[in-house]
């Protein structure tokens, strides 16, 4: 499998605060790759380093084969990295449709093909065609999150990036997200989730890295990973293991 | 790079999207509006000296209200140093007619050049700023230009410049020309707003306005954006500044950089509603009339401006035009479009 994405001593922070330390991972096409770890970890860190979102230098890292660190984000998307930012920041004051049409608008300047259609993502999500002329922050968290994630896909990524999508949701409403990313992923588009729920994560991904104080601490494939390896490598005491 | 997976192309179709933007109450309004155009360039065969005088001074305060509302309201730039390009773009003409000797009425086209290249700098230096930072950095950047204006020779530093050259022309030839200038403002403040709004780049602004880090998620380029809203809104607080001091004949540095220019637009865009066209068109006229009869009493005319101006940043964030939007949804300048899904793309 070619690799769509993949991060090389990867080094990032806030000011004077490092929050990323030589951070190795892969994404490879059609995959979906689960990253967890606590509070404060450097996960949401890592999708902002590579959405462009914080300044890396260009080897870090390489999308498509080609270094891109640093690449301004809205460049990023033009070249088929979309996010689902955590806290879903939503375009408030406008109806579903309207935060919907910023990325159909955009992706039809950068000329991107793809499958996503509006109709299709309404086939996806269902109520948002119900709710389409509803402004979002009327919306239950759910439903916003859904916006949120179609947002993502209309921009045709390649490769999605989804910062806990699931915080702050029903359990059912979960799953319910949760469903629609085999749709994603047979569309060949890779998937980077991050995710606090680690049983989520498991079963969500192919791969999964642990991170732990801006450190990659435990990878390897979601089903052969156990849950005391994963214990150790979320709250230390453990060392790198696979 | 813009190449995509093959699986994803094999499925390619085109979005199956028709778009519905015009509603009856923009018809309408659209037919008022060219009307308002005609009536403003004919001023001189049915208006008096006086009055076009009065149309003017409204027109320059709706433009400069609408560049501020395209920064703030879209852009997200508070600036409260527009005035710097007001009082460029005055001078510009001043010392193009008057130093120079070009026909002033040509020099105004020629002047907008002016606040465009003194508008890169600026913002190259201001934008690093952000939120009220950016906004006192506009603030020291007029406040400099003036300064500048007030020492240097060549503009007759304090004392300012008189317009003499426009003594060369009738009553009536000035009329006309300010009568057509005042036409020619609006339709490209106006005008031309709307119909960048109304392009894609219009809800991008919206959006980005909202959260500029989800727009740039979104593929907007954020930084270019505000770049170019940040030089329009130049060159079109320049225009008003050109016609309104050319209709005034004189210049001097305390008027060409007045704070009050800001002080006014932001007035009437946050009582008309921030964000809307209509709500400057409702601001502009609002203000006008206010300061036809509450004007003399200067200072605490001010004041009850200023009050009002908070109370309603405060409790009616999106002013008279949001208020009637709430209860009326017939928008003089629809910029929404309405996404119309069919139903056969794809079972």
């Amino acid at each position: 499998m070619t690799e769509v994405l993949s991060t090389h001593g990867l080094v990032a922070g806030y000011g004077d605060f490092q929050a990323l330390y030589d951070v190795d991972v892969e994404v490879h096409e059609g995959e979906a790759v689960a990253l967890i770890g606590a509070n404060g970890a450097g996960k949401s860190t890592f999708l902002r380093a590579v959405m462009g979102l914080l300044p890396v230098a260009p080897d870090m890292v390489h999308f498509d084969g080609a270094p891109v660190g640093g690449t301004p984000t809205d460049r990023m998307v033009q070249k088929g990295v979309a996010i689902v930012p955590e806290g879903r920041r939503l375009f408030t004051g406008m109806s579903v449709s309207d935060n919907l049409r910023v990325a159909i608008d955009q992706s039809s300047r950068f000329e991107r093909k793809g499958c996503w259609t509006l109709s299709r993502l309404y086939q996806l999500f269902p109520i948002l065609e119900e709710k389409a002329r509803t402004p979002v922050e009327s919306l239950s968290g759910g439903q916003q999150q859904m916006v949120s994630i179609g947002r993502a896909l209309l921009c045709q990524p390649r490769l999605l990036l989804c910062d806990e999508i699931s915080l702050g949701l029903a359990p059912r409403v979960v799953r319910e997200i949760y469903a629609a990313l085999p749709e994603v992923r047979a569309q060949g588009t890779s998937v980077v989730l991050v995710e606090q729920d680690v049983g989520l994560a498991k079963s969500a991904s192919d791969r999964l890295y642990c991170m732990l104080e801006g450190r990659v601490t435990l990878s390897g494939r979601s089903e052969e990973i156990t849950r005391e390896q994963i214990g150790e490598a979320y709250f230390g005491g453990g060392h790198a293991v696979g | 790079m813009t190449s995509i997976s093959t699986s994803a192309d094999a499925v390619a179709a085109p979005p199956a999207i028709r778009v519905r933007r015009q509603t009856v109450s923009g018809v309408i309004a659209l037919s008022l509006f060219v009307l308002v155009i005609v009536a403003l360039s004919t001023m001189p065969w049915w208006a008096k000296t006086g009055t076009i005088r009065m149309v003017l001074e409204l027109c320059c305060y709706i433009v400069a209200a609408q560049m501020w509302n395209m920064l703030a309201g879209y852009a997200g730039l508070v600036s409260v140093g527009q005035q710097a390009f007001i009082g460029v773009t005055g001078y510009a003409v001043f010392v193009l007619a008057q130093t120079f000797g070009i026909n002033p009425f040509l020099a105004i086209p020629l002047a907008l050049v002016v606040p465009a290249l003194v508008a890169v700098p600026c913002y190259l230096l201001l934008h690093r700023l952000d939120g009220p930072y950016f906004a006192i950095g506009t603030w020291v950047v007029a406040e400099v230009f003036r300064l500048v204006a007030s020492n240097l020779g060549w503009v007759n530093a304090g004392a300012g410049m008189s317009l003499a050259v426009m003594r060369e022309y009738s009553g009536f030839e000035r009329n006309v020309a300010m009568s057509v200038l005042c036409a020619l403002m609006i339709l490209v403040s106006i005008g031309g707003s709307y119909l960048f709004l109304s392009s894609r780049y219009g809800l991008a602004l919206i959006a980005m306005r909202d959260n500029p880090v989800a727009a740039s998620s979104q593929g907007i380029n954020v930084g270019r954006l505000r770049f170019m809203i940040y030089v329009a809104a130049a060159v079109g607080c320049g225009f008003a500044g050109a016609v309104y001091f050319m209709a005034q004949l004189r210049i001097n540095p305390p008027s060409a950089f007045d704070p009050m220019w800001s002080n006014v637009a932001i007035f009437i865009v946050m009582i008309g509603g921030i964000g809307t066209i209509e709500g400057v068109l409702i601001g502009a006229l609002i203000y006008f009339v206010a300061d036809r009869f509450f004007g003399e009493y200067g200072a605490s005319y001010f004041v009850v401006l200023g009050v009002m101006t908070v109370l309603v940043a405060l409790y009616a964030r999106t002013g008279i035009w949001g208020m009637i939007s709430k209860y009326w949804d017939a928008p003089w300048f629809p910029i929404r479009r309405h996404l119309l899904v069919e139903r056969k793309d794809r079972a």
